[in-house]
């Protein structure tokens, strides 16, 4: 292989050398123009992967090319130093040798289509039909040895070469189909198009040559032929080259600097266009003298300029794909951040931007991750991160002041180090997204304050409400009792005074007895009055404070009642809406297990931690039954107890009792020495 | 102003309310057996007149101006502890015992809480004026009867401190029995009762005051703080 690509560079520069020195050589298009960029192209492809067929066998094209032009430059060069015009009989083997050259060449090339894309045969009819083109080589043999016109002999010499780039793409539509047939693959359409076109392009190529054959070798049909001659070989090296870059041919595995292969590129498409424009001002000289000549070759070298220019950027763009520049990318970034409320969004897009933008092997992006539970996180790869601790890998974390939110992790490039400025790239796009995640933080937990904030602002209109019912309520039933018992009783005095009056008029015996009594009912509305008076408010919870208040409370209760009061709890004082509302639950209590419970004991504790004021009621009774859930009165007294702050909690299974259990934030009053 | 009528009992009465302190005042003069060198309204003029006249006995309403609180039980306290031969009556529309613990808070001696409706009993109110006159101390039936009815215990009571049958003659005693009978209910001899009796005033921290004194003191921690619990 070694001894194939310096022979053939050898040779190549040779020709080249050559070529130039022979100003008018028709052949030195050709060179630049197919030789060159197939022999690159190979050498490269070599290089990169020296045992592949495909790689090996475009080596050889433009190795065997380059010998095939050492032939013909010395032909020609001998031929105009010797200052001889060959005669049959020297001329014969020479121009022999020449055309065997070049049909192994064409065969070659064939051979290489035909095989795309791995280079190994995948059909049986493919080595046969592949060996007998070999066949071709002893056809001028033949055509010299079987008597003819000369004309006729000359038509059929140079012929079949020009077919066979057409016979490889023709194999390989062939190919293509089988292999779809058989396999399935997925790619398959797309390589029968390409096939196809090549076909296409290949078959134009062989016809013109019949053309350029049958009216004659110049003018403008030679341009035509040099710049058709070498089209298979531009087409097919550069072709590969991107082929096997961008596409990674089957088992074509090597990675190579995207600069190598634009450069590569470049080299081609410049030395067809040489070739190209050599060509053209070959033609040109044919009719016109050598100044406009050269002249036209000038300006039509400008214009095509563009051509050129354009030729390149395709190669570019195709190969390095289209790259913003940093600055791009964090514009579009933001953009996407703008819309990032939803971080399993941001978390995939993050990491397969990051990989296609620095070309990374792959990427692990974790996003407020390591907080608490209830707050937005989310993780997304590109690539696939190995398993292995001991593998290359980066990890940027993201901060936001102290907070960690999350990290972005990578692996090395695909190809390539990585610079200072990808590293910054990589660190400005951690703030950013820390940044995002943040700010999702900050919505998440804001959505979740208010929703908090609603349903408390609804349990507290209804709660609202719900009071202010129950202060209806309650003044109704004082009016009811103050008019319907009190002044009833009163009025009934009144009766009996008038009564005593009369006694006494008519006879002082029975008036004792009825002043009796009247002082006895008298008694009774007082009783009553007190009653009313305590029921509105117990004096001693104003007078002696909650413990006292309690206390007395329990000692009017028909059944026995356990109550622990702690002893920091007995002469303290609280403001009195915690007062009244911590005895409004014990009395409400009471009520409910005289009511309902149908219980034998009550016990109540009351005892402060941590700055909170501490009730609990329990009784065994029958307990709540878990169907209705709880009554109006338990939920007056909680609408009681969440007013002053507090919060309570109902503890009951059906036979085992209920407790009752408030925690009220203490604001403490001064402290009484009862 | 002094009384030259010694058999008489000088009383002064503090009440806020207008009626009911002349009623008051009437009520008892017209007994005869008390003359009222005083009716004022609040617990200054209180202090004041008791300074003055040095009476025998003091009838206080619990409520005065300016608070309308417990101000009749801070004055008994301020008129004891500055003249302790003067007794006070504690009159209350509150039939509580929590204000006759805080009116017997530092003590029985002297002392009355009787509710307001009791000066209708004439007889109960001059009982409890010679009573307080005496030295000694009543507290309404009504707060008895309430605290002898009440179920309740608490955990903390200092009767924890006694044994079961100490706690049984404090029981006994609580219904009003005196050692003999007691000793006959529980069928112990009379000095084994007092025996018990005398141990339960000390751990009650009653040793110091007299026998009687002991005694309701006693009665009403008993009954302050709940029967033992039950098993």
């Amino acid at each position: 292989m070694r001894v194939l690509a310096v022979s053939g560079g050898l040779g190549l520069l040779y020709a080249v050398a050559l070529g130039a020195g022979l100003a008018a050589s028709r052949t030195l298009p050709w060179a630049l123009g197919a030789v060159l960029p197939c022999y690159l192209a190979g050498l490269s492809l070599c290089w990169k992967a020296p045992g592949h067929p495909v790689a090996r066998r475009l080596l050889a094209v433009g190795s065997w090319a380059a010998l095939g032009l050492v032939v013909r430059f010395t032909v020609a060069f001998l031929g105009s130093a010797a200052g001889w015009v060959p005669g049959p009989a020297v001329s014969w083997p020479l121009l022999l040798l020449a055309r065997m050259v070049d049909v192994v060449a064409a065969v070659m090339v064939a051979r290489l289509l035909a095989l795309l894309p791995d280079g190994r045969e995948h059909h049986p009819y493919e080595r046969v039909a592949l060996r007998s083109l070999w066949l071709l080589l002893a056809a001028p043999l033949v055509v010299m040895l079987v008597p003819m016109p000369l004309w006729l002999r000359l038509r059929l010499l140079v012929q079949p070469e020009a077919w066979m780039p057409a016979v490889g793409a023709g194999l390989l539509v062939v190919r293509s189909v089988l292999d779809t047939r058989r396999s399935g693959a997925r790619n398959a359409g797309r390589w029968r198009t390409v096939a196809a076109a090549a076909f296409a392009l290949f078959a134009g190529r062989g016809s013109m040559r019949l053309f350029r054959m049958w009216q004659g070798d110049d003018g403008p049909a030679y341009f035509i032929g040099c710049a058709l001659g070498a089209l298979p070989y531009v087409v097919v090296s550069a072709g590969l080259v991107y082929g096997a870059f961008r596409h990674r041919l089957p088992g074509l595995d090597f990675t190579a600097r995207r600069s190598t292969v634009y450069g590569l590129l470049w080299t081609i498409i410049g030395g067809w266009y040489l070739g190209m424009v050599t060509a053209l001002g070959l033609t040109a000289s044919q009719y016109l003298p050598i100044s406009a000549a050269v002249l036209v070759a000038v300006s039509v070298t400008m214009l095509c300029q563009p051509l050129r220019r354009q030729a390149n950027r395709l190669a570019a763009r195709h190969v390095f794909g289209v790259r913003p520049s940093n600055f791009e990318l964090l514009v579009q970034f933001g953009t996407t951040l703008e819309h990032a409320y939803d971080l399993t969004l941001l978390a995939p897009q993050l990491a397969v931007s990051l990989q296609e933008w620095l070309d990374l092997r792959w990427v692990r992006v974790e996003l407020g991750t390591s907080g608490p539970g209830r707050l937005p996180s989310a993780d997304g790869t590109a690539g696939v991160p190995p398993d292995g601790a001991g593998s290359s890998r980066t990890r940027v974390g993201l901060c936001y002041g102290d907070d960690a939110l999350g990290f972005i992790e990578y692996g090395p490039k695909d190809e390539g180090r990585f610079t200072p400025e990808d590293r910054d790239l990589v660190e400005t796009l951690a703030r950013q997204a820390a940044l995002a995640v943040h700010n999702a933080r900050l919505n998440a937990e804001l959505s979740i304050r208010i929703e908090e904030v609603q349903r408390q602002a609804s349990e507290l209109n209804a709660s609202r409400t719900r009071l202010v019912q129950a202060q209806d309520t309650e003044r109704r039933r004082i009016e009811r009792q103050l008019h319907d018992g009190i002044q009833q009783e009163l009025v009934a005095l009144v009766a009996k005074l008038r009564l005593a009056r009369n006694q006494l008029c008519r006879n002082g015996d029975t008036v004792y007895t009825t002043l009796t009594e009247l002082q006895d009912d008298a008694c009774r509305v007082i009783d009553g009055l007190r009653e009313l008076a305590h029921g509105i408010h117990p004096p001693v919870l104003t007078d002696q404070g909650l413990a006292a208040a309690v206390m007395s409370r329990a000692r009017r209760l028909p059944i026995p009642v356990t109550v622990e009061i702690e002893p920091s709890v007995r002469p303290a004082r609280f403001t009195p809406d915690i007062e009244e509302a911590a005895f409004f639950l014990v009395s409400e209590a009471f009520t409910n297990v005289l009511k309902h419970a149908r219980a034998g004991r009550v016990t109540v504790r009351i005892g402060r931690a941590g700055g909170s004021l501490l009730l609990d009621v329990s009784d065994d009774g029958v307990g709540l039954c878990p169907t209705t859930g709880p009554g109006s009165g338990l939920t007056g007294m909680r609408d009681r107890i969440e007013a002053v702050g507090g919060e309570l909690s109902i503890i009951s299974r059906p036979g085992d009792g209920t407790t009752l259990r408030a925690r009220i934030t203490e604001t403490r009053r001064e402290t009484t020495d009862v | 102003m002094s009384e030259p009528m010694s058999g008489r009992m000088r009383v002064v009465i503090a009440e806020d309310h207008y009626l009911v302190r002349e009623g008051t005042r009437r009520l008892l003069e017209d007994t005869g057996e008390v003359v009222v060198v005083a009716a004022v309204g609040t617990a200054d003029e209180l202090l004041d007149a008791v300074h003055r006249f040095r009476p025998d006995a003091v009838i206080a309403d619990i409520r005065m101006p300016p608070d309308h609180h417990t101000e009749g039980i801070t004055a008994a306290h301020a008129i004891r502890a500055a003249h302790p031969g003067i007794g006070v009556v504690v009159l209350s529309q509150h039939a509580n015992e929590q204000y006759a613990f805080a009116l017997f808070q530092h003590g029985t001696d002297g002392l009355a809480y009787l509710l307001k409706e009791r000066i209708g009993e004439l007889e109960e109110l001059l009982r409890a004026l010679r009573e307080v006159a005496a030295g000694r101390s009543v507290i309404d039936p009504r707060i008895v009867e309430v605290l002898v009815g009440s179920l309740t215990r608490t955990t903390d009571a200092p009767l924890s401190q006694l044994t079961r049958r100490e706690l049984d003659v404090l029981r006994h005693m609580a219904q009003g029995k005196n050692n003999r009978s007691i000793a006959e209910s529980l069928s112990l001899s009379e000095s084994t009762i007092e025996k018990h009796v005398n141990s339960t005033f000390a751990k009650l921290g009653l040793a110091e005051e007299t026998q009687l004194h002991r005694r309701v003191t006693a009665v009403l921690t008993y009954l302050r703080y709940g029967p033992e619990p039950a098993p």
